[in-house]
């Protein structure tokens, strides 16, 4: 995971009511944080208070905070708020003139994405993420991680759609009987797209736990969030509503050793021995012009007993040459 | 003497009174043949029309032997959009090689960043042996024995032939090597990088959404222009071709909306945009590629006016990620390849192949398409059962469904 996620490029966290995904944001920002990077965030959603517990004092002293959520509208008309709305402190941060690998962290990108238009977000994030040269010119392009945090019930497959389409990682948050997993598909400019399910968990100080695979329990328990059905199907939707999202089919065990193998009962044999096999293999069929038979054919032989046909035609048959068709039943 | 000289002066001019009346007939040039013969076209072998090749022989192949001058070719791009580029990179590396100018479009990477990309084109001495060296490594002797019993289907004619030296219309590419760089430098090309194009300040309305669109068919106007390609520079002595990549068109990065909502504001600006870009190729010497996120597109009936309004349409779906990737019937394939629409140009009929199920898969160094079912044989040696039979069973089997479980009589078969 820390690969994948560690590109530069725009990072999508994909994240739902069930499986939040602002702990896993702080917990990459932390990261990114003790690696030595800036890091620069855009809050639109949770005040900067509340976004900045759980980080410890060297991380926060480290984060560049750009505050839209206390006075997105401008309203106090006072020199804090940011010029140009968010559309405008984006484009402050594709401007910047300072070396060195950084992470921006967008806070969140559902809010914006209610907040512009879509084509305008999505050609600020992709001069965001794609800064080949700094406005002095001449330096080789530097890593830009762009992590945002998208909440995909809020949106339709439209602009989901084209998000995706930009991103160079997706990270879909989902899990099993609480714990969490991350999806993640990787789309590496050039390369064919790659896919892996990562098991993990967020501790209290925000760093993160990968773990090898799914927990080991085996009795699923209903989950709270499966909405009522009908009776008849209810057991069937508690033993499968474990997973809750289901569209990550890419497990790690594959349900081919749970299939049942066709040839268990039947009556015939359908394996071959090698001696059968051998002489299968060794059968010359009918119909095929073998190099014996062409050789055969080139040079007749004097005991040649190829099959001869004597025909008499009895009284029904037409001998006529001219209609050929006139034995058929048309 | 005199006589000679004026007959000889004569001779050189050409001056006859009788002219052939042509566009070129006034040329400086004494026009011989009318057909002027530009590198890297060919006339097609039905309606004369003048075709380039699209990079790809196995496309040009299902195409009726290539792209029509004056035409557009529209992918519409598989999911990851890997093949789809491939196609794109073909297209130029053609040009490339032919010695056409190029015009590339795009908005998310820079032209120049796409043209080093380009893969290097495989040289007649050595890509034969390379050719013939997957195709050995292909026969398995599992297909060797599938055709024991079957043999008769090994003398059907494949898809594509082979690379074939003496050909200078369609060349192979070797994906995995990039292009010399001298031939990169010493072609023409013209690039269009939208985000550099944007006025500095992005401000909050898309600045008309239409601005994108309008500014890419006025540079491109402006590059037939100024450099001849629609005739207009009678001084020029040697016609070449123009051609267009445009990458991504539709996409939100060139500021439309149409794949992000189903009722967008503008949704007649990209069809706008297709019918002038049309308007100008035909007018010149040129042949466009553009690769479209048609999946990404909410609202089917863009789609289809899209579709109406290209020319040529091939749809690329690809099995990654998809369940089709472990499903054995695809396992030898990378995605599927559907001709949607190929144009009837001064003709009355269209030129479609009869095979529908296309397969494409890109081998360490060749892009391949090849049919994915074998047509049923429809043959008269084939074993007909004979009308008695049939109407017997007819019989048998109107009231029998219904009785199944009742008489016996009627399960003797």
């Amino acid at each position: 995971m820390e690969s994948v996620v560690a590109q530069a490029g725009l990072v999508l966290l994909r994240d739902s009511v069930e499986w939040e995904g602002r702990s896993l944001l702080k917990a990459l920002i932390k990261k990114s944080a003790l690696c030595g990077e800036r890091v620069h965030i855009l809050g639109c959603e949770v005040s900067e208070d509340e976004f900045r517990e759980g980080f410890d004092a060297s991380v926060n002293s480290r984060l560049i905070y750009h505050d839209v959520f206390r006075d997105p509208l401008n309203w106090s008309q006072s020199g804090e708020a940011l010029p140009g709305g968010p559309l405008g402190a984006l484009q402050a941060m594709c401007r910047r003139t300072d070396p060195g690998p950084v992470t921006i962290a967008l806070d969140s990108l559902s809010w914006l994405l209610l907040h512009l238009p879509c084509p305008a977000l999505c050609q600020a994030l992709c001069a965001l993420s794609q800064q080949h040269s700094c406005p002095g010119g001449g330096s080789p392009a530097e890593p830009v991680r762009v992590l945002c945090l998208l909440h995909e019930e809020l949106h339709g497959p439209g602009p989901l759609g084209a998000l995706s389409s930009l991103a160079q990682a997706e990270v879909i948050l989902s899990g099993t009987m609480g714990q969490a997993s991350a999806h993640i598909l990787s789309r590496r400019p050039q390369q064919h797209p790659t896919r892996q399910t990562q098991w993990f968990s967020i501790l209290p100080d925000l760093s993160l736990d990968l773990q090898g695979g799914p927990p080991l329990e085996s009795q699923p328990h209903p989950e709270p969030h499966t909405p009522p059905v009908s009776k008849g199907a209810g057991a069937r939707t508690r033993e499968c509503g474990g997973g809750v999202r289901d569209s990550s089919h890419e497990q790690r065990k594959h349900p081919l050793d749970l299939q049942v193998d066709p040839t268990a009962h039947m009556t015939f044999n359908l394996h071959l021995s090698e001696s059968e096999r051998a002489a299968k293999d060794s059968l010359t069929l009918p119909f095929q012009f073998s190099s014996e038979k062409q050789q055969a054919l080139l040079r007749p032989g004097p005991r040649q007993a190829t099959g001869r046909i004597f025909y008499e035609p009895d009284a029904y048959d037409d001998l006529d040459q001219e209609d050929p068709d006139d034995d058929l039943d048309v | 003497g005199s006589t000679g000289s004026i007959g000889a002066a004569a001779c050189k001019n050409n001056v006859t009174s009788f002219q052939r009346k042509g566009p070129r007939a006034s040329g400086t040039d004494s026009g011989c043949s009318r057909l002027v013969s530009i590198a890297g076209t060919r006339p097609s072998v039905r309606n004369g029309q003048l075709l380039v090749s699209t990079g790809l022989p196995a496309l040009d192949q299902l195409l009726g032997g290539g792209l029509a001058v004056g035409t557009v070719l529209l992918i519409e791009e598989d999911k990851y959009n890997t093949y789809s580029s491939l196609l794109f990179k073909f297209f130029l590396a053609e040009g490339i090689i032919n010695g056409h100018t190029l015009l590339v479009a795009s908005a998310k990477e820079d032209p120049a960043d796409i043209l080093q990309e380009l893969p290097a084109p495989l040289l007649d001495d050595n890509c034969k042996k390379d050719f013939d060296e997957d195709v050995c490594n292909h026969k398995t002797p599992d297909s060797n024995i599938k055709m024991k019993i079957a043999w008769r289907y090994q003398l059907l004619p494949k898809m594509e032939s082979g690379p074939v030296s003496s050909s200078r219309f369609g060349h192979y590419y070797d994906a995995s090597k990039r292009m010399p760089q001298e031939l990169i430098e010493e072609s023409k090309w013209h690039g269009f990088f939208f985000p550099e194009k944007l006025s500095s300040t992005l401000t909050t309305e898309p600045r008309s959404l239409t601005g994108g669109y309008r500014k890419l068919l006025q540079f491109i106007q402006n590059v037939i222009y100024e450099e001849g390609f629609d005739g207009s520079n009678p001084q020029k002595k040697q016609k070449n071709i123009l051609r267009i990549g445009i990458q991504n068109l539709g996409s939100p990065l060139w500021g439309d909306d149409i794949c992000c909502t189903e009722n967008c504001d503008n949704s007649h600006s990209l069809t706008k945009f297709l019918y002038v870009l049309r308007g100008l190729l035909r007018t010149s010497l040129s042949a466009c590629i553009i690769t479209m996120p048609t999946h990404l597109i909410q609202n089917k009936a863009v789609i289809s006016r899209v579709t109406n309004l290209s020319d040529t349409v091939v749809g690329l779906e690809s099995f990654t990620g998809s369940g089709r990737e472990t499903n054995p019937l695809y396992k030898d394939y990378h995605g599927l390849i559907h001709i949607r629409q190929i144009p009837r140009l001064n003709n009355l009929i269209y030129d479609v192949s009869d095979v529908k199920d296309l397969a494409f898969k890109l081998k360490r160094k060749l892009f391949t398409i090849e049919r994915l079912h074998l047509p049923p044989d429809l043959s008269d040696t084939v074993s007909r059962s004979s009308k008695q039979d049939l109407a017997g069973s007819s019989k048998l089997l109107g009231p029998g469904c219904g009785m199944m479980a009742g008489g016996k009589q009627h399960l003797d078969f």
